[in-house]
């Protein structure tokens, strides 16, 4: 992996002469086909399989993903606030076939880690010399008692974006002024910091636009502080008055049990019945990554954190929400990254191009309102003890207390940064 | 940064080549190039409304990167984001976007705005710099042509904003723009995103 030998140093100089007019060079001649298997093709799959065969264009790429069509979850709290529709979340895979990758709809069963072999629901083996696993969350049923998947048609989670966001949609609808949500947060590390806080306001958005301005948000949370708190609340305020109220743990927001029939949310002190219960509830790396051995006892999967190179494993790379990388959240931007990191390192094996440093960045947008945007980066280097950290003096929030103008202007770029994301996945 | 050999390829003056898309392989370069993908569109090219990065010339780009590092030109993110490179970071990624090509935004404007803002262009001596259309010949000019009038906007509101940092090279800008009316610069900003 190191040093190049001839014939790479060839292909390699072939090659960045060949470079084409549309931007997608062609490699010249000899070339090994190396084989690269990505799994899920969500934020993080499909931009490694992207960037893999970006690097590497002779390389046989190719995505499994179960289902047909992809749901973003990012802005679906937008469809909560009446701001969009399930339309312009949904994607499918054409514009990654177009660039010659293979996308294979079905959903994989099994994978051995050391032979590098995946079979899936359709009956298909499949072989490679790398893999790249990204198939995101699954959410601990049972970890709240009462909380299981029957519990989540009365009272949905919507933190997988599809029918549960319209069926949490169609409760605040149908609403009445004057009732209460209640949103139930998770501990640290899960999907999305921003997310819950961003979804009241959304929610709160909904409302205040039905005229139902008596309603109020509750927020019971596993934790005392959360992600750009101070940016929340100092928006919620300014949006929507007192209509969003958080409770940290320390406060009694803790929930021990959820009753989904009477739509009551447990706490240690007290009984909160609701007449729509979100509940946000504990999950960990998706299921395939751990029954096939990839998690440790945390229910993540560590990785060298400047390759994505699974600890578990040669040649397997875990990206997105189900690795463990550090200071970076679990976010759509950096699972792009992460991805982008992966496929530049399996392409360096395929290559004999050593990396020398993975650049990693997130950013989190959050609308609160259509007009009223904020948000978290993050820029990231491996440190001396191997995690992931923010690289000194660089990143962190929107400034608290900033002119409206640039929470617009933030709202603009947040819409921005969503149809960037998009594209960079599928197309 | 790499192995010799590969090196010698660098010195066999290939470099500009191998800062292009991608399939030369995982160089810094294009590593770190790649990581703006999520706000500025694959290689640069936004679909906006955040502006169009690649095919901006090497010297604007690793200038703007520079002054959003030390903090001499406001941004709402770029500040945040640029404070997280070393200069020669900002080169490599400043060489790979410039060698991408530029792709103009697909930005619905108001024509009579568009016509409007082509003739404040023209008379109050926009093009001496910027060219009739917005495309400059001088690498420190960006190109406004196809750029997305929301940033353009923005940007020329924070030139005529004395509270907003600015770099040095957009000090002619402020003088200029400040006697300028806001609707006069959405002209100019429907203009330049109109333009060929
Ligand atoms: C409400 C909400 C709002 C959010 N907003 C933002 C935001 O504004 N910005 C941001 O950066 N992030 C946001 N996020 C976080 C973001 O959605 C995740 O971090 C991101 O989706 C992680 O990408 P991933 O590829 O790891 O997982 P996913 O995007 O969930 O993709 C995983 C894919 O793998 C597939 N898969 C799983 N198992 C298998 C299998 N066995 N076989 C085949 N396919 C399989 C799944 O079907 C899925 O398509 C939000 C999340 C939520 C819930
Ligand atoms: C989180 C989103 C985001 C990311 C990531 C991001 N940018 Fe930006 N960029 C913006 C926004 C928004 C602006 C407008 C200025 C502002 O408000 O900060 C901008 C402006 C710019 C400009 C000014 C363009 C001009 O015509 O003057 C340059 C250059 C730029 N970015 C380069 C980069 C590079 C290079 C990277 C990757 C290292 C990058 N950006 C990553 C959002 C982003
Ligand atoms: C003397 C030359 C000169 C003149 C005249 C000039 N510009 Fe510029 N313009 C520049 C340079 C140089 C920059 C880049 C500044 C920097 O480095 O930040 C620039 C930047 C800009 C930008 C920012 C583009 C971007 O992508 O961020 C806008 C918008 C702009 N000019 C508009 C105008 C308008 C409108 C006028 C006329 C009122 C004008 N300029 C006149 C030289 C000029």
């Amino acid at each position: 992996m190191s040093t190049m030998n001839r014939r790479d140093f060839v292909k390699l100089a072939g090659a960045a002469t060949a470079v084409g007019t549309v931007g997608f060079p062609m490699v010249g001649f000899g070339a090994p086909k190396a084989s690269v298997v990505v799994i899920g093709g969500g934020y993080a799959g499909a931009i490694a399989a992207k960037y893999t065969k970006l690097y590497v264009p002779d390389a046989e790429v190719t995505l499994i993903e179960r289902k047909k069509e992809y749901i973003s979850h990012p802005f679906s709290n937008e469809v909560l606030g009446g701001e969009r529709d399930m339309k312009s979340l949904t994607f499918t895979y054409a514009g990654l076939e177009k660039r010659g990758l293979k996308v294979l709809q079905d959903e994989v069963l099994d994978i051995d880690i050391v032979s590098k072999t995946v079979k899936t629901k359709g009956g298909k083996s499949l072989k490679a010399d790398y893999l790249i696993v990204a198939p995101g969350i699954e959410i601990k049923w049972g970890a709240i008692p009462g909380y299981g998947q029957e519990a989540a048609e009365l009272a949905p989670h919507a933190w997988e974006a599809g029918p549960q966001t319209l069926l949490l949609k169609k409760q605040i609808d149908a609403m009445p002024d004057g009732g209460l949500l209640v949103i139930v947060a998770p501990a640290n590390p899960f999907r999305c910091p921003p997310g819950p806080y961003e979804r009241a306001a959304q929610i709160a958005a909904n409302l205040t636009h039905a005229g139902k301005k008596k309603a109020k948000i509750m927020i019971l949370d596993a934790k005392d502080a959360f992600s750009k708190q101070a940016l929340f609340t100092e928006g919620w305020k300014h949006n929507y008055g007192d209509m969003i109220q958080w409770v940290g743990a320390s406060g009694g927001g803790k929930v021990m049990e959820i009753d989904a029939k009477t739509l009551t949310a447990k706490t240690e002190f007290d009984d909160f019945k609701a007449n729509v219960l979100n509940v946000i509830p504990p999950h960990r790396c998706g299921a395939i990554a751990a029954k096939v051995g990839l998690t440790d006892d945390s229910g993540w999967c560590p990785v060298n954190q400047a390759t994505f190179e699974s600890k578990k494993a040669k040649g397997v790379y875990v990206v997105g929400d189900s690795c463990i990388a550090g200071a970076m959240p679990k976010s759509g931007y950096a699972a792009n990254t992460q991805a982008k990191v992966a496929a530049a390192n399996v392409a360096g094996a395929i290559l004999g191009m050593k990396i020398e440093k993975p650049f990693l960045t997130n950013t989190c947008y959050s609308l609160l309102a259509h007009d009223y945007g904020i948000s978290v980066a993050g820029v990231y280097e491996v440190g001396a003890d191997g995690v992931l950290a923010d690289v000194k003096g660089s990143g962190g929030i929107s400034p608290v207390g900033a002119p409206l103008d640039t929470r617009k202007r933030e709202s603009v770029y947040g819409v921005s940064w969503y149809n960037n994301i998009v594209s960079d996945m599928f197309t | 940064m790499y192995n010799k050999k590969l090196g010698v390829v660098l010195a066999a003056g290939l470099l500009a080549a191998s800062a292009s898309a991608g399939a030369n392989g995982p160089t810094a370069a294009a590593i770190v190039g790649h990581t703006c993908a999520g706000c500025h569109g694959t290689l640069g090219a936004s679909v906006g409304p955040a502006p169009v990065i690649g095919g901006l010339s090497e010297m604007y780009l690793a200038s703007t990167m520079a002054a959003y590092k030390d903090g001499t030109r406001f941004g709402t993110v770029m500040e945040r984001l640029g404070r997280g490179y070393t200069p020669g970071e900002i080169l490599d990624m400043s060489k790979f976007l410039a060698a991408q090509p530029w792709v103009s935004g697909k930005i619905p404007v108001d024509a009579k705005a568009a016509e409007k803002g082509k003739t404040i262009h023209s008379a109050n001596g926009c093009a001496g710099c910027h060219g009739p259309t917005g495309i400059s010949p001088m690498p420190n000019t960006p190109r406004m042509a196809g750029q997305y009038a929301d940033y353009l906007y923005f940007q020329m509101m924070d030139y005529k904003d004395a509270k907003k940092a600015i770099p040095g090279a957009a000090m002619i800008m402020r003088n200029m723009l400040t006697p300028v009316s806001d609707d006069d610069v959405k002209a100019l900003a429907a203009f330049y995103a109109s333009a060929k």
